[in-house]
């Protein structure tokens, strides 16, 4: 069923591009790869599990995760980020201290919640939606909705709100947005926090639609929002929400026509695609030629 | 006895796999890819000996020279990119390598490579059949100290090579190229065939690296060449210092007690490890150790 296929790229996809998007508000902002966006994604998973265990609605829950992984966010500004931040360190600095940070997050997490993945079922049934020849399950209509819900209100915060303004003015020059009064280190803080609310809705997401979350999911996700960002161009939005549905279907078609190849190499076949990419179009997809007067 | 022995010996690897960062470092290009040359060779020298019964000392070389041979077109393709493009290249590029090792069922799929000969194993049968042989000759301590030598002189070696060439033409090009590619470039250095130089000897040595840690632990899996093992190469070279190749080398020692020190609790070792390159960048982001201006 190609129909279908392309169905379940389109909302694995989507949880690509929350991850994916976190990243690139960051990057957007501060130029680096925050390497510990992962671990926040995980607490919102694990937060998520443990409010619904408590026995509080999906929505609750949800939102729940999303403040958790935003406070975590805030956690990793002040730790990992400002202090290496003042010392004007390159960007080799921050990329290790967040790597760090994860590896501090993802081990509390295994003392706190135990390696083992533990099933999350969240009381969903398992009730199908037949449109057409294609399935939809409940959970593909949550985890979609959700998505793109997000995906809204991120674009209207962008570009409608004076907050998005400051963030776009802190992306495009720090130091002009400084001087026009723009509170820098308040609009980073903002930011890192967005980008932790996303990736932890995203966590909770993906913990439902493969009904299980455990400390170490976020590593391999960690690693496909990267190279979401990467195929979409980096700290670009359009390219973040492009560049995970492109991956999402990618996988799903080489899983469709590769077959038992095709489900073996799945992962490959999204490195050498993104590995073209990046040879032939550096910008990535949706980015800009490398600008000339931007920052240096 | 042995056990310490084989601390020293992770940590002489460890160095090398800090180095083969390093040298890339050292044109001022991040590459997250020697996880997936070490496995190159670690694959090359394993099926080498397991399939063809070929010795050692063709095994070891072969497996660094495939990495270093696969590098060159992929180097040449990769450095147009820098700064976080080159990492996220070169990582896609480890894990597409790991994934079909995982995939290829004929060379243990998931599984990976095992009963490969191991150097120190063959060092001890040999002692073993020595007749007469003198008590203070113990074939176990004797072989793993003489795979630790082993290990020892190709680190002796590498330093060596780099000592001279950071004095020569090479090193003085590759420290331009670092300081500001541009100029480097309008001075009349080819930046491109520097990098890819660099990214090529990186390649060598962790392939070099890979094809030794094959005949020291008997058998290999692709999980042993993730992420983690290119963040842990990185974290060597900067903890230790990116200016020097000491530093890489004083970061898998730091490293290595660490691990030791804390070596009942891994859960908290890691989060001490962490702790620790956060404060670190925090405090000291050259890395321990620092290249003095002139020297």
């Amino acid at each position: 069923m190609l129909l279908q296929q392309l169905l379940n790229g389109i909302v694995q996809g989507g949880t690509y591009a929350l991850v994916a998007l976190g990243y690139t508000l960051v990057f957007g902002v501060l130029e680096i790869i925050n390497l510990a966006h992962g671990e926040l994604f995980t607490a919102g998973a694990l937060i998520g599990f443990f409010l619904v265990g408590l026995g509080l609605p999906l929505p609750l829950a949800i939102l729940g995760a999303m403040m958790g992984a935003a406070l975590l966010g805030a956690v990793l500004e002040l730790t990992a980020l400002r202090l290496v931040r003042r010392k004007g360190a390159g960007n080799l600095a921050p990329l290790i201290s967040t790597i760090g940070l994860g590896l501090v997050l993802q081990n509390l997490y295994i003392l706190v919640a135990g390696a083992d993945p533990r099933s999350f079922r969240a009381g969903i049934g398992d009730s199908v939606l037949q449109l057409g020849p294609i399935r939809v399950t409940t959970v593909q209509i949550i985890v979609l909705g959700v998505s793109l819900l997000l995906m809204a209100i991120l674009q209207f915060t962008l570009t409608k709100t004076r907050l998005g303004r400051a963030v776009r003015a802190v992306s495009e020059n720090p130091e002009t947005a400084a001087l026009l009064g723009v509170n820098v280190n308040a609009v980073i803080m903002a930011t890192v926090m967005l980008a932790g609310a996303l990736g932890g809705a995203a966590g909770v997401l993906v913990g439902l639609s493969f009904v299980s979350v455990s400390p170490i999911m976020g590593a391999a996700y960690g690693l496909k929002g990267l190279s979401v960002i990467i195929l979409g161009g980096l700290g670009n939005v359009t390219g973040a929400v492009g560049g995970g549905l492109l991956i999402g279907i990618v996988e799903a078609l080489t899983v469709y026509f590769g077959g038992t190849f095709g489900s073996i190499y799945r992962e490959a076949i999204a490195f050498a695609f993104l590995f073209v990419i990046l040879v032939v179009r550096p910008q990535g997809l949706f980015g800009q030629p490398y600008a000339a007067g931007k920052r240096s | 006895m042995s056990y310490y022995i084989s601390v020293l010996q992770f940590f002489v690897l460890n160095s090398l796999l800090g180095l083969s960062v390093y040298l890339v470092l050292s044109t001022g290009q991040l590459t997250l890819g020697n996880a997936g040359f070490m496995s190159i060779g670690a694959y090359t020298a394993a099926l080498l000996s397991t399939k063809l019964a070929m010795p050692f000392w063709v095994t070891v070389p072969a497996g660094a020279l495939a990495a270093a041979v696969v590098a060159i077109p992929l180097g040449a393709a990769c450095l147009r990119l820098s700064g976080v493009y080159l990492a996220v290249a070169t990582l896609g590029f480890s894990e597409s390598i790991r994934v079909l090792w995982n995939g290829m069922q004929s060379i243990g799929g998931p599984m990976g490579i095992s009963g490969i000969p191991s150097i120190p194993g063959a060092i001890a049968k040999a002692i073993r059949s020595i007749e007469n042989r003198p008590e203070w000759l113990n074939p176990k301590t004797t072989s793993d100290v003489a795979m630790l030598l082993l290990f020892l002189a190709f680190l002796g070696l590498i330093l060596f090579f780099l000592k001279r060439q950071e004095k020569g033409r090479v090193g003085r090009a590759f420290a331009a190229i670092r300081a500001n590619e541009i100029a480097a470039g309008a001075m009349g250095i080819d930046p491109t065939y520097y990098k890819v130089l660099a990214f090529v000897q990186g390649a060598l040595i962790a392939g070099l690296a890979g094809a030794l840690s094959a005949h020291l632990n008997f058998a290999i899996a692709p999980a042993e060449f993730g992420f983690a093992r290119a963040i842990e190469m990185l974290s060597f070279v900067v903890i230790g210092g990116t200016g020097l190749p000491l530093g890489p080398i004083l970061g898998s020692g730091v490293m290595a007690f660490l691990s030791e020190a804390l070596r009942e609790a891994t859960s908290l070792r890691f989060i001490l490890l962490g702790l620790l390159m956060m404060a670190m960048m925090a405090i000291r982001p050259q890395g321990l150790l620092k290249r003095r201006v002139g020297a």
